[in-house]
């Protein structure tokens, strides 16, 4: 509210201005800040008072190094109070379902895997960090045969598990997947399957928490 | 008044060591936890994972894990298995063991840490049989 009533000072205040603008060239005679206008707040700093109990009290201050001491005393409060941060790794962080961490790919409940190598992922993924081949399998139906993500091209925008019309590539909830080489971080379709039989109780119960807004 | 002169926390003090079992061992878990917390056992996960709750502590600090003995100073984030996460995320209440409705296939594997840096690490490799082969010359 302030905030507008010194908009509306700078726009209308065609009394306000001029007398500060005038006080910032003037030198020694009017050195008494004007009473703020009715409604107006004085937001500059004022001098100090110099009557002989302030300058009394300012000095006794210095002193006697209250300030320094007050200080102190702030820090030993802060070493009794309940710190804001969280013991990671005993504490965690609150998350969302929605969280899009390392890759997995699902199964169905019977255990077949869900991909069907419509390539979908592959062509929206923005940093064509995807590589699929597919090839029929024995009993006739259509997989991969390679399903490779590179995740230090992934950017974890999530259109992969936007576009797969079969939830078959989700990002899962973990990331804690860091490594020490990069190549570690080549994804293949057996890694990214394995992911998959980890995490699914955890991917399944996120997917339903947010099955409204699918 | 207690409360006043903050001797309810000395008292809480004493509560803390009494429940993780003495001064010993309330010193070894401060060494393997940099914390002692009171709190009320919520579960254990078959990988001797404890997990703690207390509404005393903000959100946020009032679920903590305590990874298994055999681990000692090894623990690691990674080591939260994925039934739990949730539950140690925040993203829910129910926690597994009172969830019936949590899917449970015969296919599911059970958990790994993050295995980077050890033997047993993740190394990529393919998955297809070559495109094209080097030419053998004597190879009729």
């Amino acid at each position: 509210m302030s905030a507008i009533k010194l908009f509306s000072l700078t726009r209308n205040g065609n009394r306000a201005i001029p007398l500060c603008s005038s006080r910032a060239y003037s030198t020694s005679k009017d050195k008494e800040i004007l009473p703020p206008l009715k409604g107006y707040k004085y937001v500059n700093n004022l001098d100090p008072a110099m009557d002989i109990t302030s300058i009394t009290n300012r000095a006794a201050q210095q002193i006697f190094w209250t300030e320094l001491l007050s200080g102190f005393g702030v820090t030993l409060a802060h070493i009794f109070k309940e710190p804001a941060t969280i013991n990671y790794p005993f504490e965690k962080g609150p998350l969302s379902p929605r969280f899009r961490g390392e890759h997995a790919l699902r199964r169905y409940p019977s255990g077949e895997e869900r991909c069907i190598a419509c390539k979908l992922c592959e062509a929206i993924c923005p940093a064509q960090a995807i590589t699929i081949e597919a090839e029929e399998r024995a009993d006739g139906s259509r997989r991969t045969t390679r399903y490779d993500i590179d995740m230090t091209k992934c950017i974890y925008c999530g259109f992969c598990q936007e576009a797969c019309p079969v939830d078959a590539i989700v990002e899962g909830p973990n990331f804690e997947f860091s490594t020490e080489t990069h190549e570690e971080l080549l994804y293949n379709k057996e890694k990214l399957l394995s992911n998959g039989d980890k995490w699914e109780s955890e991917i399944a119960s996120n997917l339903q928490a947010d099955h409204l807004y699918r | 008044m207690a409360k006043y002169l903050g001797l309810d926390k000395v008292g809480k003090l004493f509560q803390i060591i009494q429940q993780s079992g003495g001064l010993r061992a309330a010193y070894k878990k401060l060494y393997r936890f940099d914390e002692l917390k009171i709190g009320s056992l919520v579960g254990t996960d078959k990988y001797g994972n404890k997990y703690f709750e207390n509404p005393y502590y903000f959100y946020g600090r009032n679920r903590w894990v305590e990874y298994a003995h055999h681990q000692n100073m090894d623990y690691d984030g990674s080591q939260i298995p994925a039934e739990w996460f949730g539950w140690m995320h925040y993203k829910t209440d129910l926690p597994p063991i009172r969830d019936g409705a949590r899917v449970q296939h015969k296919w599911m594997a059970s958990h790994s840490e993050n295995l980077s840096g050890t033997k047993e690490q993740y190394m990529p490799y393919t998955t297809t049989k070559p495109k094209y082969e080097a030419w053998d010359p004597k190879k009729k």
